[in-house]
């Protein structure tokens, strides 16, 4: 707990001419907690080295272990105010309360309440707040790197660069992955418009020759026990101690099967890309029909006539899907405790190959060009995917007589009677119906990530042993967040490369990269006891009062990231260096035992508690509380205020970490306390969800229901506590959002029915 | 699947295209900008985006058959605006050089016109014939260099007579029969080619359009051809809006006319002389009056204040003027955007021939220099029957097939889009 606060009041950014600053310092220093307030004062800008010099003066002098700076928002400036280990509250009187000010016409003046409000508001956060202290793990600094394909070996030599320990585990019982399958790969190096090889020889003897990395072959990961920085992973029967994971097993050629409304396995000179790869690597181009040498191949990337059943029903595709699963899941207890890995491979994987499917052909045009100079490429497409510097070698192959290109939705590939392949096609340039003969036909190959089929990882984790949400990126590992490529829903397994996304050799050299760092990252995290992502440098970790614990299991369950194991009985175990610190867990726990020594349920309780409501609505106002995400819809807020945006004087902002660490008491103390509306403002949830620790504002939706129905029950009306949507950069919705609450609600209801009591 | 093509790439044709002056051809990716660009595409299928893609893929009946190409007037608007640098409008100018190269026989001469490394062949042929007639004259005369007096209806040997050309390459003899003769080929190998255009083009969709009534006839479409496009140069005025597009259509305008003017000097000649002089005076024995007029109106060479003369000399300023104009266009091309071929350089620099060598004839004959006035008389000739003899497979084949296509393409309804009320 900071026990000797020390209040600041800064005059400058408008605060100083809006506010009767002298009137604010004389409010504080006779407040509540004036006993633990020794200094209070207004500074003319406070962010002013001046300023800064006065307040760590004072700190020396009066031993303050906390600091009130009523100024900007806290999003600002924080690079200046920080004070050693002495605990600093951000009182934001710039943004929320003197820009974003609009006078009530019915109840002018209204300003300097706000400003008393977030004044005692700081001070109470911060008197309950205190230091944490985390302890300090030892923690294992070797990487493990799984997979050693073109990715693994490129994130291990990254990882050694570093000065890592590394082990690569790899399955087969040699290096090289997919990438020593191929006869080369699309361009790798400037001027980036030719085909080349793939240098997977070179990775291989730098990997072998250097001491800082060990290679495991004919391995599997068995099993992953513990958390990062204290991992131990069973390799065939031994274990490992590993700090963090780089995931890099890459991909397995699609299910040909998908492949046959285009002829495959009916017509024996239509082929699929990866066997056309190992033909060109074999050294020559043949039919598989007579064994003679094409005079044309064509190379279709069209491949709607495949996942045209996929495409057209994804409704009907996902309730057949769950069909099929639940009397699986009936039947499995009777069979055998093992619990099958749902198979997550479709014919969508077709269309998610597309980008690498544009490369393949262009690539194949270019091989058919190399070895049969007489012969013709055809090209067919839908569409011709080549973002970036590979555009390049897009017009590199356009450049070449030999390759013809159009785009074209393929209607059907038929047998001739020579053996040639009839290719009919629509919608092309060259016309609305065509038909194009050529000698053998090359269809795409599906990128199916190999946690598609397999849990690969084999967490020992209470969630289970893969990545939770592989159904909504249909096996891939990709990330939770848009800006954070790496991250799995698992803190410590950082994945890269074609497991993560289908892509090229370039961006998977980049990936292997990116990847390591954040494993670097993550062991270092873990070391000193801070959160690694997206919190990262957090020092506080969540506590658990387990004496009140009554094993309900919400918080296991509901860790968006497996950060909590349970023992039997239930009763949860904690893993710090997992663990995000978005309080998730606090804000399911009905019986409140888990809280942050930075952030608790008392804290923000108490805070709440701290805004003057007035008894009567009439003459003093409705207040409502907007509890609002830190992450997305405070910079919201912020941007708006910036942006001379004004919203009704009756609100009043109190930040928390993710609404999913709103506890459902805040709310009934806020309604009970005579508070006429809460709102929930934070991110987008669903499919493309936006919030920073993926599950916070849907489990707060569902948890709002809840708390509707007990506000029912008392007689409240469930309206008054509405959650809405914000992503970051609409800030010009947030004062709709609040202007519409504050009519469509409060002024429908009236006042809450509590008020006064 | 009545409607289904077959499509046959033909690889070999592709780098025989861009040989000719589609290079740039495979750049295209089809974005439309050059036939959104073009002022004179149809609404329908529009040129030369679909030409392109053929042209990628080697379609060679297509592009062959393909009305299109003439319809272009090649201002190079579509090759500006290309954000792929594919230059569409060479690649039409290529087709068609492919068209003058193939359309009328013997192919020979379209090999030979196709090429510069062709060229000595093409200047020797009437270098030959016209050093040979020089030399038997000479042999003949007695003089390489003769200098003549009237005597009579004949040119007589004087030293002290003055430059006469027609004394040393008679006319009656040498001149109009071979040259007679050259027009009568080229008007036969026009004709084929004629034919195998129309032909060419049976394939092409007829576009239907509301309010027209039935098909007009190709002679109609013919003779409005000729009034609008040809005589106005209607389309080519739309052909671009820039500066370069406006001094290329009075450039054009204006070697237009002097063609024109040129045509009436040697028809008035040719009348003069053989119906006037020949027919009416020496056959028919009528002398003076009309007849004595018609015979003045064609007798060479002419005082200079004769009204043919007069126009003569006024075609020959007009057709400096114009080719100044075209040359500084063309060479002021951004070679980036567009390229000039073979085929532009070989028609301007044979016109450029005819208008210096015929200047300096009539300069030098005036001054009385045999010794330049005759060789540069013998180069006229050369020039003259390299435009004459060969015009079926060069660029100013144009003048005949152009005219043939768009009267066909008005006959099928294949308008510019503005054109379509």
């Amino acid at each position: 707990m900071a026990e000797k606060l020390g209040v600041y009041i800064c005059e400058g950014c408008d605060i100083g001419k809006s506010l009767n600053v002298d009137e604010l310092v004389d409010y504080a220093k006779k407040s509540k907690l004036a006993n633990i307030t020794p200094v209070v004062k207004k500074c003319p800008v406070l962010c002013s080295p001046e300023g800064k010099a006065e307040i760590e003066a004072d700190i020396a002098a009066s031993g303050l272990d906390g600091v009130v700076l009523c100024a900007c928002s806290p999003r600002v400036k924080w690079d200046i105010f920080q004070f050693g280990g002495v605990q600093v509250e951000r009182v934001n009187l710039r943004e929320h309360c003197v820009w974003s000010f609009e006078d009530d016409p019915k109840l002018p003046g209204q300003l300097p309440l706000i400003a008393k409000d977030y004044v005692r508001m700081g001070m109470m956060r911060l008197s309950k707040s205190r230091v944490p202290a985390p302890e300090l793990p030892e923690t294992h600094q070797t990487i493990m790197v799984l997979g050693g394909g073109f990715t693994g070996l490129n994130a291990a030599l990254e990882a050694a660069k570093l000065g890592r320990d590394v082990v690569i585990v790899e399955r087969s019982g040699a290096l090289g992955g997919k990438a020593a399958t191929m006869y080369k790969s699309f361009p790798l190096s400037a001027p980036f418009n030719k085909a080349e090889d793939t240098g997977i020889t070179g990775l291989i003897e730098a990997v072998n020759a250097n001491p800082k990395i060990k290679v495991l072959l004919n391995a599997e990961l068995k099993s992953l026990h513990g958390a990062p920085g204290l991992y131990t992973a069973t390799v065939n029967d031994q274990p490992l101690e590993i700090g963090a994971v780089v995931l890099a097993t890459g991909w397995v050629p699609g299910d040909k099967s998908f492949l046959a409304p285009m002829g495959y396995g009916s017509i024996k000179n239509v082929v699929t890309a990866s066997e056309f790869e190992a033909m060109v690597k074999q050294g020559e181009i043949k039919r598989p029909s007579d064994g003679k040498a094409p005079a044309s191949v064509a190379i279709l990337t069209d491949v709607r006539l495949c996942t045209k059943t996929v495409e057209e029903a994804p409704e009907a595709a996902c309730a057949e899907g769950e069909a099929v699963a639940a009397p699986a899941a009936e039947a499995a207890p009777a069979e055998a405790e093992v619990n099958p890995y749902p198979d997550k491979e479709s014919a969508k994987h077709l269309a998610y190959s597309s980008e690498i499917t544009s490369l393949v052909a262009l690539k194949h045009a270019g091989y058919v060009r190399e070895k049969l100079p007489n012969a013709l490429a055809y090209v067919l497409y839908d569409h011709m995917m080549v973002p970036g510097i590979n555009e390049r070698y897009y017009k590199a192959a356009q450049d070449e007589a030999g390759i013809m290109l159009s785009k074209a939705t393929i209607t059907g590939v038929k047998a001739d009677a020579d053996g040639g392949v009839i290719i009919s096609a629509k919608d092309t340039l060259l016309g609305p119906d065509v038909e194009i003969k050529a000698d053998l036909v090359v269809l795409p190959t599906a990128v199916v990530p190999t946690t598609a089929h397999e849990p690969t990882m084999n967490f020992e984790y209470r969630q289970g042993p893969g990545f939770p949400d592989l159904e909504v990126f249909d096996g891939f590992a990709d990330s939770n967040y848009v800006c954070f490529p790496y991250e799995t829903r698992r803190t410590g397994v950082y994945a890269a490369g074609c497991v993560r996304q289908p892509m090229t050799m370039a961006t998977a050299r980049e990936d292997a990269a990116g990847a390591v760092l954040k494993a670097v990252q993550c062991i270092s995290s873990a070391n000193r006891g801070v959160a690694v992502h997206p919190r990262s440098g957090d020092l506080s970790y969540p506590v658990f009062n387990f004496q009140r614990c009554t094993q309900c299991k919400r918080c296991t369950e509901e860790c968006p990231f497996g950060a909590l194991d349970d023992d039997e009985k239930g009763t949860p175990k904690p893993n710090p260096t997992r663990c995000r610190r978005c309080g998730t867990c606090m804000g399911a726990c009905p019986e409140r035992v888990i809280s942050f020594d930075t952030y608790n349920v008392d804290q923000i309780g108490s805070t709440i508690k701290e805004v003057y409501v007035p008894d009567d609505m009439v003459a003093g106002g409705p207040r409502v509380i907007v509890l609002c995400c830190e992450n997305d819809a405070y910079p919201a807020l912020d941007m708006a205020a910036f942006r001379g945006k004004k919203w009704s004087p009756f609100v009043r902002f109190v930040p928390v970490r993710c609404l999913g660490s709103v506890n459902a008491i805040w709310v009934a103390d806020a309604i009970s306390k005579g508070v006429d509306g809460v709102i929930l403002l934070g991110c987008k949830y669903g499919l493309d969800y936006q919030c920073h620790f993926v599950k916070g504002s849907e489990l707060c939706s569902r948890r709002k229901v809840n708390i509707a129905e007990s506000l029912g029950r008392l007689g409240v009306e469930a309206e008054r506590v509405e959650q809405y949507e914000v992503s970051i950069d609409e800030y010009d919705k947030v004062p709709e959002i609040i202007d519409r609450f504050m009519s469509e609600v409060i002024t429908k209801f009236g006042p809450n029915p509590f008020k006064g009591y | 699947m009545s409607n289904t093509v077959r499509v046959q790439p033909d690889l070999k044709f592709v780098q025989e295209l861009q040989q000719v002056g589609g290079e740039s051809l495979k750049k295209c990716y089809q974005c439309a900008t050059c036939s959104v660009a073009c002022p004179l595409s149809p609404a329908d299928a529009p040129y030369p985006r679909k030409e392109m893609v053929w042209a990628q893929w080697g379609l060679k009946d297509r592009l062959l058959n393909d009305v299109d190409i003439w319809l272009c007037h090649n201002c190079g608007a579509c090759s500006d605006l290309c954000p792929r640098g594919a230059k569409p409008g060479d690649l039409l100018a290529a087709l068609r050089n492919m068209a003058y190269r193939n359309l009328a026989k013997p192919s020979c001469i379209g090999t030979w016109m196709s090429s510069a490394k062709y060229l000595p062949i093409l200047v020797l042929i009437p270098a030959i014939l016209y050093a040979f007639i020089w030399s038997a004259q000479a042999a003949k005369l007695g003089s390489a260099f003769p200098l003549f007096v009237a005597n009579g209806h004949e040119w007589a040997v004087d030293p002290q007579g003055s430059v006469v050309f027609g004394g040393l390459f008679p006319g009656d003899l040498f001149i109009d029969p071979i040259f007679g003769a050259v027009f009568l080929f080229m008007l036969f190998c026009f004709a084929g080619g004629i034919s195998r255009l129309l032909k060419s083009f049976e394939g092409m969709p007829r576009t239907f359009i509301v309010g027209r009534g039935p098909e007009p006839s190709f002679g109609s479409c013919l003779i409005d051809t000729l009034k609008n496009e040809v005589a106005q140069h209607s389309r080519f005025r739309n052909c671009g809006e820039e500066e370069k597009d406006v001094q290329r259509v009075t450039g054009h305008l204006f070697l237009f006319y002097a063609f024109i003017a040129l045509m009436v000097v040697t028809g008035v000649v040719a009348f003069g002389h053989w119906f006037g002089a020949w027919f009416l005076e020496r056959v028919m024995g009528i002398e003076g009056g009309f007849a004595g007029l018609i015979a003045w109106a064609g007798h060479t060479p002419m005082p200079l204040w004769s009204p043919v003369k007069l126009l003569a000399n006024a075609g020959a300023v007009a057709l400096v003027y114009g080719l100044t104009k075209l040359t500084s266009r063309r060479t002021s091309l951004d070679a980036a955007k567009s390229t000039s071929n073979w085929y532009d350089w070989y028609l301007l620099t044979v016109i450029w021939g005819i208008a210096l060598t015929g200047l300096g004839s009539e300069v030098f004959r005036l001054m009385n220099q045999p010794v330049i006035a005759y060789p540069v008389y013998y180069l006229h000739l050369i020039c003259v029957f390299m435009l004459l003899a060969y015009l079926p497979w060069s660029k100013l084949g144009h003048l005949v097939y152009r005219t043939v296509a768009l009267a066909y393409a008005r006959k099928i309804g294949r308008l510019p889009m503005g054109e379509l009320k």
